[in-house]
This record gives C-alpha cells, sequence and structure tokens, in this order.
C-alpha cells in the first residue's frame, strides 16, 4: 500500500525518490522475513500450552492494550521476533498502534502517514531521544537498546501519546479490546508476570506477580489499579 | 395556678388601661377647643409614633438586610477574585510547565534548570513560592536557597516552605489545580499546572501569601467597607466556629470601650493541602451602616414631631372655629337669662349657625310670649282695658311724676243694674254689654287711662289737671259720657253708671289712699242713688271707719251673745188673740247701747255675718218658741243672702230637731228679692224648705216687681202685706181697695193674709172689714223680749186698745 502509493507519484524523481523506493524494497523483504519468522516460531512454540490472561482494573472492567509480559523461571534467551511490525506511525495525529511491543534491540519505524509534520520525544529513560519534525511520507527510526517502557510524545502535539514496551521475552503482547491476551506455547512451572499499563498506579506503572503455570491451557485474571 | 394568676393580671392590666382611657376621655379642660386639640394631637401623636416606630424598625432591618445582602454578594465576589487569582496564577505556571525544555528538566530530573526556570517564574509572576511536585511525591526545584529573598527561614523548612509534600500530592492526584497551601507558616493562595511529557510526571505549583495586605488590596475591590481575613478553621474562636459556613450572622463586640455590631460571613476556601481546612472570614460593620439609617430617622421623627405641632395648631384652629360661635351663643344665653338686650352675630352657614339662628327665633318667640303674658297679666281678658295691677302701676308712676301744683282725678265707676242685665238676658250680653262700654269709655275719653277693675266696676285715671280747671265739670263730663244708650245684640239697653271720685293731692298723694277714697266715693254715690257721682269727703272716710268697727263688734256680739230676740205678736182677726211672734233680732252694744237692725242688719248682708247671724236667730227662735204653747208659731225672716247659701236647710232642720217644736210652728218670712236671682233655684230652694214641713211667708208683699207672678209660681202660705199700704189706710184714698184686691188675690190662692204695721185701731177696722186675716203692729203690741212673751200670753194678749175699738 505504502509502495503503491510511492509508486503512483512518478513526478518525484529525484534521490529522495530513490531512497523511498530503496526502503520501500527493504520493508518489503523485511515484511516478508518476519512473515517467515512468525510462522517458524508459533510452529515452534505449539510445543506449550496456551495461557490466557485477563486484565482488569479496579471497577473490573477489561484493560485494552496493556502491555502482559512473562517471564518463566526457565527461559532460554534466544531472539525473540514478534508477529507484528516493529512500526509506529503517526497517522491521524495520533501513534497507529498507540501501544506496541518491541524486543530488546529491536529498530523501530515511526512513519508520519499525516499531511502534518511530526516530531517524536522521549523522556524515558529505556530510551532518550529526540526525532526533529518530519514531514509526510516520511519515516525515522529509532533501536531500543534497554527494556522498559518508553513513552513517545510529539513536541507539536500535546495530545499524541505513543508507548513502546521493550521486553526481553518472546511472550508479552498487548491485550485486546476485552482485556484479552492470549500466550501460546507456555510451558510448566513458575513465572513473573509483569502488567504495564500508562496509567497504572504502581511504581514505574508496572504491577508484577508470580505465578506457578499449570500444565494445558489456563487463564488467569489479573486486577490492577488505573488512575 | 400560675395561668389564673397571669389571667388576673392582665385583666387588672387591662381594667387599668381602660381606666387611663376613660380617665383621659375625661380630662377635664376649661375649654372645649384645647381638649378637642389635645385629643386629636395625641391621637396623630399615638399614629405617628406607630408609624416612627415601625418605620424606624423596617428601615433598620432594612439596612441589616441589605448589608447581609452586600456581605453575602461581596463574599461571593470575593470567592471569585480568590478563583481568578488563582486562575491566573496557574495560567503562567501552565506556560512553564508546557514549556518542552522544562518538561524535559523535569523528566530528566535536572535540578538547577528547573529551580531557574522556577525562580524565572516567580519573578515573573510576583509568586512568593514556586516548586515542582514530581509524581513519585519528589519535590524538586524547591526555590528558596537560590531564590535569595527575604525567605531566610524557609530553609529550615527545606522543601520551599511546603512542610509535607505529600499533603499537596493527594489534592493534586485528585485533580485539584488550585487552593490554599501552607508556605512558611503562613496560608498562601496556590494554583498547580500539570507538568506532562507526554504523560503526567508532576505538577508545578506556585503561591502567592495571602496575607494582611494583599487581602487589604482585594477588600479595595469590595462594594462595602470589609474586613477580610483568611484563617484556619481551627483558630477560629467558638462563637465563629458554631456558624454554618456561608452565612451571615450578627455578632456584637466591644471595640474600643464601645459596643459595637459586626455581621460576620465565614466561607470555605478550596485546599490544596492535606490537614488545612481554610476559611475565609469577612466581617462588616453594621453600626456604621446603621448609622447612616438612623440620621433617616431622626428626620423621620422630627417630621413627625412637626407633623403634630402642625395637628395641634389646626386642630386648635378648627375646635376655636366651632367653639368661638359657641362661647358666643353662651354669652348670649347668659345675657337673655338677666334680660339683656341679646346681640348675636353668627352668619355661618354650618349647624352653628342653625343653633345661632333657632337661638335667636326662640329668643324671640320666647320674648313674644313674654309680652303677651305680660299683656294677660295686665290687662283684661274681656275688654282688653288694663286691669286693676296695672291700673294701680300706672297710677303709682304718674303719681310719682306728677308736678306739685298739678293734679290727678281718678274715678271709680260702677254700672247701676247690670246685674240684672246679666241675669235678665244672660252672659253673652252682659259680656257684650261690658266691651261696648269699654269700647264707649276709651273713644268718649281719650286722654284718660281707661282700666276694667272687676266685674261692672271701671276705673279712669286722668292725670295733667292744671290748677283752676272745673273739676265739676270734668265729672259732669264722665257722668254724660257714661249716660247713654247702648245696644247689644239688637237690644237697646241704658247705660248708667254711679261714679266715685278721688283727685290727687287732696284726697291722697299714693295710690292706695287715692283708689280707698274712690272706692268710699262710689259707694256713698251708689248709696244716694243711681246715675250720680260723688267727689271723696273726709266724712267718707269716717263712715267707712264706723263701718268697719262695727262689723268687729258684730262678729263679738255674735260670739259674747251681745245679742237677744225680741218677739212681735201676729194676731188673729178671725180668733181675736194671738197664734205666733215674728222673732226680731236686737243687738245691746256695751258701749253704745241699743242698736237698731236697720243699722246693723245692711252691714250683716253685706259683709256676710247675715249666715251666722240668721242661723243663731233660727236656733234661738226655735229654742224659745218650744217653751210656749203648743199652738202659737214663731216667725224667722230669712234674708236674700241667707237665702242662696246652701247650708240653709241644714241649718233650719238642726234648729227645728234641737229646739224640739213642730215643723209647722217655724215660719220662714222671705223677701220678693229673692226672685232676682236664679228663679228656678230660687224656686228648688222654696220646694226643699216646704219639704221640711216648715211655713213659707211673702214678707213686704207689693214693693218689688212682678209680684203677683211670684204668687202664682209658688203656693206661699202667707203673704205679708206691707206696712206702705196700711199707712194708707185710714185716710181718704183708696188703700182700702188695694188691701182688698190682695187678701182676694191671696184667699183666691189659698193663701192667709197679713197685715203689718197696724198701729190705729181704724186701719185695723179697715183690714178686719176687707178680709185681713192677720194683722201685725204697735196697735197690738211692740215687740216684747222673750220672757216677756208667756206673760203676754197669759193675760189675754190683747192690748187694751184693740179690744176698745172692738
Amino acid at each position: 500500500m505504502v509502495c503503491k502509493r510511492g509508486l503512483m507519484r512518478p513526478a518525484q524523481l529525484s534521490v529522495s525518490r530513490c531512497l523511498l523506493l530503496f526502503s520501500c524494497g527493504a520493508l518489503a523483504i523485511a515484511v516478508l522475513a518476519l512473515t517467515v519468522l512468525a510462522s517458524a516460531s508459533q510452529a515452534f512454540a505449539a510445543g506449550g500450552a496456551d495461557l490466557r490472561i485477563q486484565i482488569t482494573d479496579q471497577n473490573g472492567m477489561p484493560i485494552r492494550n496493556a502491555v502482559v509480559e512473562v517471564h518463566p523461571a526457565a527461559l532460554t534467551p534466544r531472539p525473540i521476533r514478534f508477529p507484528w511490525r516493529m512500526g509506529m506511525a503517526q497517522k491521524g495525529q495520533a501513534f497507529v498502534p498507540g501501544t506496541l511491543v518491541v524486543a530488546r534491540g529491536s529498530t523501530v519505524a515511526f512513519p508520519n502517514l499525516d499531511k502534518v509534520r511530526h516530531s517524536i520525544y522521549s523522556f524515558s529513560p529505556a530510551a532518550r531521544f529526540e526525532i526533529d519534525l518530519y514531514g509526510r511520507d516520511q519515516t525515522r527510526t529509532h533501536t531500543f537498546a534497554r527494556t522498559g517502557a518508553v513513552k513517545l510524545g510529539c513536541n507539536i502535539h500535546d495530545d499524541m501519546r505513543g508507548y513502546i514496551r521493550v521486553t526481553d521475552t518472546p511472550h508479552a503482547g498487548t491485550t485486546d479490546r476485552n482485556g484479552y491476551l492470549t500466550l501460546p506455547g507456555m510451558n510448566t512451572g513458575r513465572a513473573r508476570v509483569t502488567v504495564w499499563h500508562p496509567q497504572l498506579r504502581a511504581p514505574r506503572n508496572e504491577h508484577r506477580i508470580e505465578v506457578m503455570l499449570a500444565d494445558g491451557a489456563q487463564t488467569r485474571k489479573i486486577g490492577v489499579r488505573l488512575r | 395556678m400560675s395561668g389564673t394568676m397571669a389571667r388576673t393580671m392582665t385583666r387588672s392590666a387591662r381594667t387599668n388601661w381602660r381606666a387611663l382611657l376613660r380617665r383621659a376621655g375625661d380630662l377635664r379642660f376649661g375649654s372645649l377647643s384645647v381638649r378637642i386639640a389635645v385629643l386629636y394631637a395625641s391621637l396623630f401623636a399615638a399614629v405617628l409614633a406607630m408609624v416612627v416606630l415601625f418605620a424606624g424598625g423596617g428601615l433598620s432591618r432594612f439596612a441589616e438586610n441589605s448589608a447581609t445582602r452586600d456581605l453575602q454578594s461581596n463574599a461571593r465576589v470575593f470567592n471569585e477574585i480568590l478563583d481568578l487569582r488563582a486562575g491566573q496564577m496557574r495560567q503562567s505556571a501552565e506556560v512553564l510547565a508546557r514549556d518542552f525544555g522544562f518538561r524535559e528538566a523535569v523528566a530528566t530530573q535536572d535540578g538547577a534548570t528547573i529551580a531557574s526556570a522556577l525562580a524565572s517564574l516567580k519573578s515573573r509572576s510576583n509568586a512568593d513560592a514556586a516548586f515542582v511536585l514530581a509524581l513519585d511525591g519528589d519535590l524538586l526545584g524547591a526555590d528558596t536557597a537560590g531564590a535569595g529573598d527575604d525567605e531566610t527561614g524557609s530553609s529550615a523548612h527545606g522543601m520551599g516552605g511546603v512542610s509535607d509534600p505529600a499533603s499537596l500530592w493527594y489534592r493534586l492526584d485528585a485533580g485539584d489545580t488550585r487552593g490554599i497551601i501552607d508556605t512558611h507558616g503562613k496560608l498562601a493562595l496556590a494554583a498547580a499546572a500539570p507538568i506532562e511529557a507526554p504523560d503526567l510526571i508532576g505538577w508545578l505549583v506556585i503561591a502567592q501569601p495571602l496575607d494582611r495586605a494583599e487581602l487589604d488590596k482585594l477588600v479595595d475591590l469590595a462594594a462595602i467597607p470589609l474586613d477580610a481575613q483568611v484563617m484556619r478553621a481551627g483558630s477560629q474562636p467558638q462563637w465563629a466556629s458554631e456558624k454554618p459556613t456561608g452565612t451571615v450572622f450578627e455578632r456584637g463586640l466591644i471595640e474600643k470601650g464601645e459596643k459595637a455590631r459586626f455581621l460576620y460571613h465565614i466561607s470555605d476556601l478550596p485546599a490544596l493541602q492535606e490537614g488545612i481546612a481554610p476559611q475565609l472570614v469577612l466581617r462588616h460593620s453594621l453600626t456604621g451602616t446603621l448609622g447612616q439609617y438612623a440620621s433617616l430617622q431622626y428626620l423621620l421623627i422630627a417630621l413627625a414631631l412637626a407633623g403634630i405641632a402642625l395637628v395641634l395648631v389646626l386642630s386648635l384652629q378648627v375646635a376655636r372655629s366651632v367653639t368661638k360661635p359657641l362661647g358666643k351663643l353662651d354669652e348670649a344665653t347668659r345675657a337673655f337669662s338677666e334680660g339683656r338686650d341679646i346681640e348675636l352675630k353668627i352668619e355661618t352657614k354650618d349647624e352653628v349657625g342653625r343653633l345661632a339662628r333657632s337661638f335667636k327665633a326662640m329668643v324671640s318667640a320666647i320674648e313674644e310670649r313674654e309680652r303677651q303674658i305680660i299683656h294677660a297679666g295686665l290687662h283684661d281678658g274681656l275688654t282688653g282695658l288694663p286691669n286693676r295691677k296695672l291700673f294701680t302701676e300706672q297710677l303709682g308712676s304718674l303719681l310719682s311724676r306728677r308736678k306739685t301744683d298739678e293734679r290727678l282725678l281718678i274715678a271709680y265707676v260702677d254700672l247701676d243694674d247690670f246685674k240684672v242685665i246679666n241675669d235678665t238676658l244672660g252672659h253673652p250680653v252682659g259680656d257684650g254689654f261690658l266691651r261696648e262700654v269699654a269700647e264707649h269709655l276709651c273713644t268718649a275719653l281719650p286722654d284718660a287711662l281707661v282700666a276694667r277693675l272687676g266685674g261692672d266696676e271701671f276705673a279712669i285715671l286722668i292725670d295733667n289737671i292744671q290748677p283752676g280747671a272745673n273739676l265739676a265739670g270734668i265729672a259732669d263730663d264722665l257722668q254724660n259720657a257714661l249716660s247713654r244708650e247702648i245696644t247689644v245684640a239688637d237690644q237697646p239697653l241704658d247705660m248708667s253708671a254711679s261714679i266715685g271720685i278721688a283727685i290727687a293731692p287732696g284726697d291722697g298723694t299714693n295710690g292706695t289712699t287715692l283708689m280707698k277714697n274712690a272706692d268710699l266715693a262710689l259707694y256713698r254715690a251708689k248709696k244716694e242713688g243711681k246715675s250720680t257721682y260723688h267727689f271723696f269727703e273726709p266724712s267718707l272716710d269716717e263712715q267707712a271707719r264706723k263701718r268697719r268697727q262695727m262689723e268687729l263688734d258684730l262678729r263679738l256680739a255674735l260670739k259674747e251673745g251681745h245679742l237677744e230676740l225680741n218677739f212681735q205678736p201676729l194676731f188673729s182677726v178671725a180668733r181675736r188673740q194671738v197664734t205666733g211672734f215674728e222673732a226680731l233680732v236686737r243687738w245691746n252694744h256695751p258701749t253704745h247701747g241699743q242698736i237698731a237692725p236697720v243699722e246693723f242688719i245692711p252691714l250683716a248682708e253685706e259683709t256676710g255675718l247675715i249666715v251666722p247671724l240668721g242661723e243663731w236667730v233660727l236656733r234661738e227662735a226655735c229654742r224659745q218658741a218650744a217653751q210656749w204653747p203648743e199652738e202659737i208659731s214663731v216667725a224667722v225672716n230669712i234674708s236674700p243672702k241667707q237665702f242662696i247659701y246652701p247650708g240653709l236647710s241644714t241649718t233650719i232642720l238642726q234648729a227645728i230637731s234641737a229646739g224640739g217644736i213642730a215643723a209647722h210652728r217655724l215660719e220662714l218670712e222671705i223677701t220678693e228679692s229673692i226672685f232676682i236671682a236664679d228663679v228656678e233655684k230660687t224656686m228648688a230652694t222654696l220646694h226643699g224648705l216646704r219639704n221640711l214641713g216648715v211655713r213659707i211667708a211673702l214678707d213686704d208683699f207689693g214693693t218689688g216687681y212682678s209680684s203677683l207672678s211670684y204668687l202664682r209660681s209658688f203656693p206661699f202660705d202667707k203673704v205679708k202685706i206691707d206696712r206702705s199700704f196700711v199707712e194708707d189706710l185710714g185716710g181718704e184714698g183708696n188703700g182700702h181697695a188695694v188691701i182688698r184686691a190682695i187678701t182676694a188675690l191671696a184667699d183666691a190662692l189659698g193663701m192667709d193674709t197679713l197685715a203689718e204695721g197696724v198701729e190705729l185701731s181704724e186701719q185695723y177696722d179697715v183690714l178686719e172689714r176687707e178680709g185681713c186675716q192677720y194683722v201685725q203692729g204697735y196697735l197690738l203690741s211692740r215687740p216684747v223680749p222673750g220672757d216677756a212673751v208667756a206673760r203676754l200670753l197669759s193675760s189675754g194678749g190683747l192690748p187694751d186698745l184693740v179690744r176698745v175699738s172692738v
């Protein structure tokens, strides 16, 4: 879609156009590679059970876009590949998706799909950076080397909020609109569950619990307090 | 118990009140006008007092209410001002809070940068304190040390003067952005702006102290003078904390030795910090506000007093307009009652004017009636002439004004035979006659004062008679004026009068004497004959004195028994013996000796003494006759006055029964003159006497008027032939013819005849020859005393003379 759009603009025959073509091509290759990886990891994970977790607030209402990370006690470190794109677009004067879970060391692209220019800043300790204003159809990237929550803002649009959770576990994701997140391929045993949400009332907006994962599919319900 | 007492008290209070009211109503003021004025003014004053009281109360209530409203609205304004102030502070805080660099500094906890930014914010926005409270509760950029201002003590607090940052955190976290906080131990107005990067990482708080100077600046904006103070709720005095917030209440305080009233309004202020409860205390001096209205009240009272004075004056004036004419009326009434002339000038058309007119009308009506009464009192109702009283008065006044050489004549006039006119023609004619006479007298004597003294008596007064005037001429003129014919009711009547004249000063200089003397002269004139006049002479007075003396003596004689009866025998010609006696009264006067009946009987007739005298004669005659033989009768004369006396029958009956004689032995001798009075009444009396059984003889027959008709009208037992007829006998005349006629007539009517005054035997012979049955006279016997009767009867009774002639 992005490429198509790019191709539909034959008037721009400058260096930038060549650059765009290049990036599009790179993106396409990357997407292709990710898809392959994802299917491979799913095949890998199929060895464990599904863990279904629901996050609710103090009123019992499901919380959407809460980040859940499960750190099993025995976790063999290996490269983590999430099935979603490592990208946070700016579209309709908002970060899309609003909350993104990435593996440590991932490079996230920030394509500006709006007609206006945006900047990106983060004062979060996990990643402190600043990207100056850039226009439409341009994209910037940043690589997140430390785990933790990164809160993104736009310097000229105060209302724009974007959150990137840099994690070091493959068992992570965001809840759907019903507050559910299903993590497949979980092994039994002790695990640490970390729930993060920008409004969560806790230090560093994190809520941690230790769980014992039984065999077979199971469902957990975790209540947190939001501000 | 207490209820009864209360009722009793209220009742007694009510009674007192009523008594007071009654006393107020009864207030005695000398004048009606003052009373009216005072009552009206009191009423007006009472009403005004109520008005002033209510208006005054209303004014002060109004003042209090408006002050309360003002205070309430000012409290709102105050709160809004504080809000506005906080808003401004927040805006300036927000400017910094949104600054990217500042946010970065906060996010990166760059303390120095924050502090410098806050310092510049403080100086820019006149804030007293500015700091950042991070979301994790840390206080960043506390400006104190670097600020270098006078807040030297603040370093002791450390955190920008805020003793407990956590107490702010909860409020800020709850979303509050403005309120009161405690900095450096003082209350300050604070505003907070969130710092977002992009999520909330903390708050920027700036604060301004709410000290006296600041509040005074705010107070200047208020509409009414206020005293504002921001305090902690706990530091309020007890009375203030008891009152509900947000309301206005009043509190009296002693300030500078004077009692002052204040209105308070206490309202809660929002706090931006836990643990403090700031309150705004507004105070407004009510005394000052009411002072302004007090002058209005004084003005009201002054107006009321002026009004009362005006009402007093006006009502006095109005009342005077009523009472002044009343006073005049009062004075006029007094003058009227004292008989003075009345001058009443009230010309108003109101009730008082009508009263005055009615009063005038009443006065003139009374005067008219008085005049009528006086006229009636001083005039004769029948003729309209002055009466005796007026005549006496006029005479008195004329006499007192008489000049020395001037003479004054009064004449008493008595109409002759008026009684006859009255009796024969009736009273209406008699009255008409009197009226005619009066009118005639007035016309004939225009210069004289003519008065009617009563009955047929008139008095005439002629004054201003010059010396040397012909008095006899005047008397003749009077006589002529009174001697003429008058026609009354188509009947010609002869007027004639007897006149007695007295002249001042010769016959007296005072009215009483003159009138007495004129009366005496009249008496004399009447005695002398009708239609004549007589001047008063001193001898008349002497005669009158004698008559009065004799009257007194006669009364005494009746009482003391100086009277005695003599009896003259009545001789029966046929039987040649005495058959009765006529009782004749004799008066043996102690000093004057024997007094003849001719002298004292008329006097007794005039004075009415004839009634007791006649009674005595009847009793005495009957008493003596009782000692006589049965067949001897006794005759008693009954005078006309005695005859009409109502008690006559009783007297006769008592005399008969007291004497114990048979009624037929008593013979009453009456004269013809009794018939002059009411004939019917006379007849009734005669029949009444006849029914007693006594005999009745007609005395002095032949001397009066229509004797024959009397004879026919009553069956007398005896007719006594007058001595004048007997005197004619014995001579050459035709006296015997008259005797014969009378005896024949009496015989025909069945009456006896008796001849009186038989003195000569020749007379006796004629009488015997002509058929007279009884004789009486000196020929037979003079009247003899009572004790001689028996001797006279026993001696055969007849004097020698008679026997000789027989």
